[in-house]
């Protein structure tokens, strides 16, 4: 809405790239595209999104009923893409709970226009990661086992293993991740409500704003609850990801004995997902106009934040190659010799140039504010965290302590469908999330706005 | 509306009302007629039916009973002792007594059981190719034989395979009897003339060697395979294994040269790849170092050294001295090992050949009979399970000939390319199916009892015979108890029985024969090598000649040195692989004297130069669902002439590449090979400390196994220094637990199921390797990796210090097989053994094999070795039924019985007398991968070799 908030002018502020922002004008900005009709660009993008969901549901299907033989898997690389699609999905989810946790209690004002869709990421993100474990199962009709229940079996989860608390982790997680986008959602649900023209709009978003009237006290308990929830999300997600990094870490083979996992699967983690919050604020500030919301000066903070754990990532790389070296064992020596010359290295080396070569562009102001240039290494560091990932199983499971066993995994068709589909199956759900919900928290650019000085 | 369309009932009239036009009364009496269907698909029978009150004697149900019988490989028997549940033949096990298995048994015994229930066998008679009755036969064949019986029997030609069978040697004299003029072929794809000629050669008789290896102190084999697969393999394997225990006496030294990598070759202690054609030079060479005198051998200075080398061992151990020689040598050569090992007194018997009747008849050959095809001189043939369209020497053009004869019989288990061609075919019984007699290398017979009644209707050689003799109701049982009948020493049923019980008929075995000293031969002048390839055939390791080629087992069992399934492959050594420009999986075509077959190359260290390698028995066309199209035939371009090498074959490149499938990697990368399959110099033995201290490595969890609640504390020690690589133990496995099959295309996905898998390793070089074998079941940590990581619980530990894995509690989370660092886990992807069967395993009668006792796991759920749980409780059960504990050594694992050599031992730890306690004070014992603390169950012995001391590392 160039009319109400135009960026073209020479704007004195940091967050808001617009001479004058008052509420009515923020609210309107953000609250009017959804009462519009959706445009073409809309419903084109929905429709090929939602073919890719259908693909999505449909390869799970044809899973169930043929087996998980279907993918490239074998007796020795038994984990494949199901493991890395998991961990690279939960990684996703990490930066929309880490933008508004952890930046919300560090204070981090420029936050506000980006946290709400940053934390529907995480929900949707979380949610194709949550499927990723249960269709990697050879029997996932019996994937309520691993939930403590009681039963004639008289059976309880085995408490070691590190599953179990991938379980607890990613039902954790999930449970936070919907309460702490609702409880910041409903300010504006009740804006949703009193500005909706239909009375089905007005049920529904009432509904939803559970009798939300502005009242200080309301705000008051909103702020206190928020902050409090943030004080535990940032735990949270320290601990999912720990968690995730532990699967690989809490075991006997070479290359998943590391115990700078943890940490290092956090770092990765918010590395994929501040580069996928490029990539969507990048998507929703060119479809609903919102270039004086989401300025300029958002993206090379966030440039900032990816060069950093840029530096980390490979610092971490670096510290399992020397380990490795370091430790003398002939098998993890042997693995890192693997992984640099095996026969995935050609993958190994685009890790490296992605995750670790690429973003150190971003040393240059002009890097951190060209939005090309952003999109393509946000894009970069995406497929080199996949390919971490993926290549973190793979290296391991096909050379490890067993030289007559070292077998390569292949990749079939449905190992494409399952690395693909998800991706349009998310592009779905965040486009229904757009048109539903306010896609920039409106209460907290109100905010920002009159700390800026705009309104 | 199909459903309604099932009923038997009423069809017309509800399928002609069109669509769905069912009124209220239509829809009950639908509803009436299929609750009346139901209920009469239940009821009982109009006849009298007997409950199951009365058992026959001896059968409980579930109780497995066990019958001695004889299986046969290229006609010669091995005993063996058969497991059968319900009726049902489910498992081979070896026979103690008898001489030719040793309580041992090889893949082709195990596999047995198989084939037996395989859905592909032929069912019925077959009139050129239509189905036909037994009446119709008879008739057929009486009227034909009329006329031959008029003619003196001119014209009638009997084809056989080799036989060593008594009855029915005694009735192919009958047969000759009656039919004067008429003749009896033999032949055997895996024909040893050479060996026979060369025998002609020395002694002018065709003696039958059968080598002591048990006594040899010194073994030189010149292209010579004991330890390879073959009908006397578990008696040489025994014989190796008791020279080859550091304890033991007298510890044996090795030499092989050989063209191609052998079993034996693979466990000698000094091993050189030579073209066939110097092979011969190096037994000119032993023998002139002992006086012989021939010609000066023509042989490169690092091969004469070790000859020389080998020569001096000889003399040096007179009557411990041993040269084999095998068939790829000339009958010359043949001639002059004879020479050298009566020189020597080797521990080598003479015996008469068992293949001739007792009337002294012996069979021409299949070259003659072709020739008299030819010329038309045949009008009658009749084929006894034996399939010369596919494994006849091509040039004899056995096919295009035998359409001479107008009247052609063929009796086989399987439709197979002879069938196809025949006038009748006769469906053939397994020999598990059959009453008859065998007799072993070393001439003892034993007695082949039928376990089941045949499954498709088939009819025994003897009763084929027999018609053809007019003896048209002579059962078999009674054919072969008349052949036994004058020689029972007593009462006849008393031996009768304890011969059939026994599975080994008392002193039967041949005398060793002292035919005088042998000739020696004239030794041919040196050929000049020429620059074209020579193609080394040697019969299948799993398929042997390809009658077993519809056995998914044997197809899907790794060859013990290149680990190649389902199909074959051209070895090429690297260099002349890099000569040719191939690599591995490249497809080439092989012209032979005009002749030509495409087969993929592999590239297999240990190849002589100037030799590719093939096995027979692949490339079937009619073997059925299984073996059809599997793999390159090398019958196709062999000749009577050169039946075991090929000269001057041209390959060229075809540009198409064809996947070699393999389930495992030979280890060749030294710092992984000595780490993981340790080989010791026996000079250096006595420098070696008892490891089993260094097993006990401090960890920081809780000491939890042994929790002993009833004593025993299972554990395995495999000693690789007398493990010959033979697979012996992974098909047992796999029969005895119900180990599915999972078909090539599943195999190149880089999944199989084998519980035990042998592992070679190379501690050699890429132009001369030395390899050693390591049998890989489940260890059985203590520490398992595989417990802490399962979130089910499915990988557990029981009170006995297995770890078990719960098949109904996994969910397939795979992290087990992720953990392990053995890696001896399998993932069923697929319903291998559950609805998504290879081919045709998921047919009904394969289900008839399946060991009642041990679960068929579904798909999704992880498998392993159980250190054959299922034997641990039938011997508990029959412990606590005595009031007694489970005795020393009383359980046996399927591989362990399996074993020729007893390389694995399995017991109590507890038990302090107990095999596996002697076993691990051995300073040889070891732990695979003991450094990461999972203390497993399953240790090792490392291997041992006995290298000259003079001869320099190079040279080996």
């Amino acid at each position: 809405m160039t009319s109400v908030l135009d960026p073209a002018l020479p704007a004195p502020r940091r967050w808001i790239a617009s001479e004058r922002a008052s509420d009515v004008e923020i609210t309107q900005a953000i609250a009017e595209p959804l009462f519009a009709p959706a445009g073409r660009m809309w419903w084109i993008a929905l429709l090929v999104s939602l073919a890719f969901a259908l693909w999505f549901m449909g390869s799970i299907g044809w899973l169930f009923y043929q087996g998980i033989g279907i993918w490239g898997i074998n007796s020795t690389t038994v984990w494949g893409v199901a493991i890395a699609n998991y961990v690279w999905w939960i990684g996703i989810g990490n930066a929309g709970t880490l933008i508004s946790a952890m930046l919300s209690l560090t204070r981090q004002q420029w936050r506000s226009s980006i946290n709400r869709f940053a934390e529907a990421m995480t929900l949707f993100a979380v949610a194709i990661a949550g499927i990723m474990p249960i269709i990697h199962l050879g029997r996932p009709i019996y994937a309520y086992w691993l939930a403590p229940y009681p039963n004639t079996m008289a059976l309880w989860p085995q408490w070691r293993s590190a599953l179990v608390w991938d379980f607890w982790a990613i039902i954790s997680y999930l449970l936070f991740s919907i309460l702490f986008w609702y409880v910041s959602l409903i300010p504006d649900l009740a804006t949703m409500r009193d500005r909706a023209r239909n009375r089905a709009g007005q049920l529904l978003y009432g509904v939803f704003a559970l009798g939300w009237r502005g009242s200080a006290r309301h705000w008051s308990r909103l702020q206190t609850l928020h902050t409090t929830m943030a004080a535990l999300g940032v735990p949270l997600v320290c601990s999912v990801h720990s968690i995730v990094g532990l699967d690989f870490a809490a075991s006997l083979m070479p290359g998943w004995q590391e115990s700078i996992f943890p940490p290092y699967f956090v770092v990765g983690a918010m590395y994929s997902g501040f580069a996928m919050v490029i990539v969507l604020a990048l998507a929703i500030r060119w479809g609903f106009e919102l270039q004086a919301i989401v300025t300029e000066n958002h993206f090379e903070v966030i440039g900032r934040i990816l060069l950093m754990a840029s530096i980390v990532m490979g610092y971490s790389y670096a510290t399992e190659w020397f380990m490795g070296w370091y430790g003398g064992e002939h098998s993890d020596r042997s693995l890192v010799g693997f992984e640099f010359s095996g026969s995935y290295a050609p993958l190994f080396w685009a890790l490296l140039i992605c995750n670790v070569a690429l973003p150190q562009a971003l040393w240059f102001p002009r890097v951190r504010r060209s939005l090309p240039a952003l999109f393509v290494i946000a894009i970069a560091i995406n497929i080199g965290m996949w390919l971490e990932r993926i290549l973190i199983i793979w290296n391991t499971l096909s050379h490890d302590y067993m030289p007559s066993l070292w077998r390569v995994f292949h990749f079939t068709f449905w190992d494409w469908s399952f690395l693909i589909a998800p991706l349009g199956f998310f592009a779905f759900l965040f486009l229904l999330f757009v048109r539903l919900v306010p896609a920039v928290s409106m209460f907290d650019m109100r905010q920002l706005a009159h700390r800026e000085g705009a309104a | 509306m199909p459903p309604v369309n099932e009923l038997p009932v009423k069809q017309s009239r509800i399928s002609g009302r069109g669509t769905g036009a069912l009124n209220r009364r239509q829809a009950l009496g639908v509803l009436a007629s299929g609750i009346a269907s139901g209920l009469a698909a239940c009821s009982k029978p109009d006849q009298q039916i007997i409950p199951y009150v009365k058992l026959p004697e001896r059968v409980v149900p579930g109780e497995p009973l066990k019958f001695a019988t004889t299986l046969p490989l290229s006609g010669i028997g091995r005993g063996v002792i058969v497991t059968s549940i319900d009726g049902r033949p489910i498992k081979v096990e070896g026979n103690p007594r008898h001489p030719a298995s040793l309580g041992a048994t090889d893949v082709f015994a195990e596999a047995a059981v198989l084939s037996l229930y395989d859905p592909d066998r032929s069912r019925t008679i077959l009139n050129s190719g239509a189905i036909a009755s037994r009446e119709a036969f008879r008739q057929a064949l009486q009227a034909h034989l009329q006329q031959v019986r008029q003619r003196g029997g001119e014209g009638f030609r009997l084809l056989t395979g080799r036989v060593t069978s008594p009855t029915l040697l005694r009735q192919i004299d009958d047969v000759l009897q009656l039919f004067p003029k008429a003749a009896w072929h033999a032949y055997e794809p895996v024909d040893e003339d050479s060996e026979r000629d060369g025998a002609m050669l020395a002694y002018g008789r065709p003696l039958q060697i059968v080598p002591r290896l048990e006594k040899a102190r010194v073994l030189v084999n010149l292209d010579a395979d004991p330890l390879g697969p073959g009908p006397d393999q578990l008696r040489a394997a025994r014989g190796f294994a008791d020279r080859r225990t550091p304890q033991g006496e007298g510890f044996s030294r090795i030499y092989s040269i050989e063209a191609a990598p052998t079993l034996t070759g693979a466990k000698a202690d000094h091993r050189i790849a030579l073209h066939p054609r110097l092979i011969s030079e190096a037994g000119i060479a032993i023998a002139n170092s002992m006086g012989a005198e021939i010609r000066q051998a023509e042989l490169p200075d690092h091969v004469l050294r070790v000859v020389k080398q080998a020569a001096a061992d000889l003399s040096a151990n007179r009557g411990g001295g041993l040269v084999l020689a095998g068939q790829a040598l000339s009958p010359e050569s043949h001639a002059l090992v004879h020479w050298i090992n009566q020189h020597l007194q080797a521990p080598v018997d003479l015996i008469d050949r068992a293949d001739r009747t007792a009337a002294g008849r012996e069979a021409a050959t299949l070259a003659e009979l072709t020739r008299d095809l030819a010329s038309g001189a045949v009008d009658t043939l009749v084929l006894i399970g034996v399939n010369p369209a596919y494994d006849a020497p091509a040039d004899l053009e056995f096919a295009r000939h035998s359409a001479k004869a107008s009247f052609r019989l063929h009796l086989g288990c399987y439709v197979d390319e002879t069938a196809v061609l025949s006038t009748w075919h006769i469906p053939q019984t397994h020999i598990l199916e059959a009453w008859s007699d065998l007799r072993s290398r070393d001439g003892t017979a034993s007695l082949v009892q039928p376990l089941i009644r045949p499954l498709f209707q088939g009819w025994t050689d003897h009763e084929v015979l027999a018609l053809l003799t007019r003896h048209a109701d002579a059962s078999p049982y009674d054919l072969v108890r008349e052949t036994w009948r004058p020689k029972a020493q007593g009462g006849f049923e008393e031996w009768w029985r304890q011969a059939l019980h026994d599975g080994v008929i008392a002193a039967s075995a041949a005398p060793p024969i002292t035919p005088g000293p042998p000739k020696l031969p004239n030794v041919s002048a040196v050929v000049t090598p020429s620059a074209a390839m020579t193609i080394l055939l040697r019969p299948d390791p799993s398929l042997w000649d390809g009658s077993f080629a519809n056995n998914a087992w044997l197809q899907e069992c790794p060859k013990p040195l290149t680990k190649q399934v389902w199909g074959n492959s051209l070895a090429l050594n690297p260099q002349e692989a890099k000569r040719f420009g191939l690599s591995s999986g490249d497809v080439v075509t092989l012209v032979a004297d005009g002749r030509q077959i495409e087969a993929p190359i592999a590239v297999e260290p240990g190849v002589a130069d100037g030799i590719a390698s093939l096995t027979l028995g692949l490339g079937r066309r009619n073997a059925g669902a299984i073996g059809n199209g599997v793999g390159a035939n090398a019958f196709a371009i062999r000749t009577a002439t050169h039946s075991w090498t090929i000269p001057e074959v041209t390959i060229t490149k075809t540009g198409r590449r064809d996947e070699i499938l393999t389930t495992q990697n030979v280890v060749r990368t030294a710092a992984d090979v000595r780490e993981l399959y340790p080989l010791h110099d026996l000079s250096e033995l006595g420098k070696l400390q008892t490891t089993s201290s260094a097993d006990a490595r401090p960890s920081l969890l809780p000491e939890q196994p042994p929790q002993t609640d009833d004593g025993h504390a299972w554990a395995m020690v495999i000693d690789a220094s007398i493990c010959i690589g033979c697979n012996a133990c992974v098909v047992a496995c796999q029969a005895e637990n119900n180990v599915a099959v999972v078909g090539p295309e599943e195999v190149a996905r880089g999944r199989d199921m084998h519980w035990l898998r042998v592992d070679v390793y190379d501690h050699g070089s890429a132009a001369s390797p030395k390899l050693g074998f390591q049998p890989v079941p489940c260890m059985h940590c203590e520490h398992a990796p595989c417990e802490p990581v399962c979130p089910v619980a499915a990988s557990v530990h029981d009170s006995e210090g297995l770890n078990v894995q719960v098949y109904n509690r996994c969910i397939g989370t795979r992290f087990c097989e992720a953990n392990c660092p053995y890696k001896v886990r399998r993932f069923n992807f697929f319903g291998y053994a559950d609805g998504e069967e290879y081919a045709n395993l998921g047919l009904e009668p394969y289900r008839a094999q399946r060991n009642p006792e041990v679960t068929v796991r579904a798909r999704g759920v992880m498998e392993k070795c159980t250190y054959c749980v299922q034997r641990i409780s039938a011997s508990r059960r029959a412990a606590e039924r005595d009031e007694r504990l489970i005795g020393v050594d009383e359980v046996k694992t399927a591989c362990q019985s399996a074993c020729p050599t007893s390389a694995i031992t399995f017991g109590d730890l507890h038990q302090q007398d107990s095999a596996v306690n002697r076993q691990k004070a051995d300073p040889r014992h070891y732990a695979l991968l003991g450094h990461l603390g999972t203390r497993p169950r399953t240790t090792y012995l490392a291997d041992v070799r006995n290298p000259a001391p003079g001869l320099d590392e190079e040279a080996t």
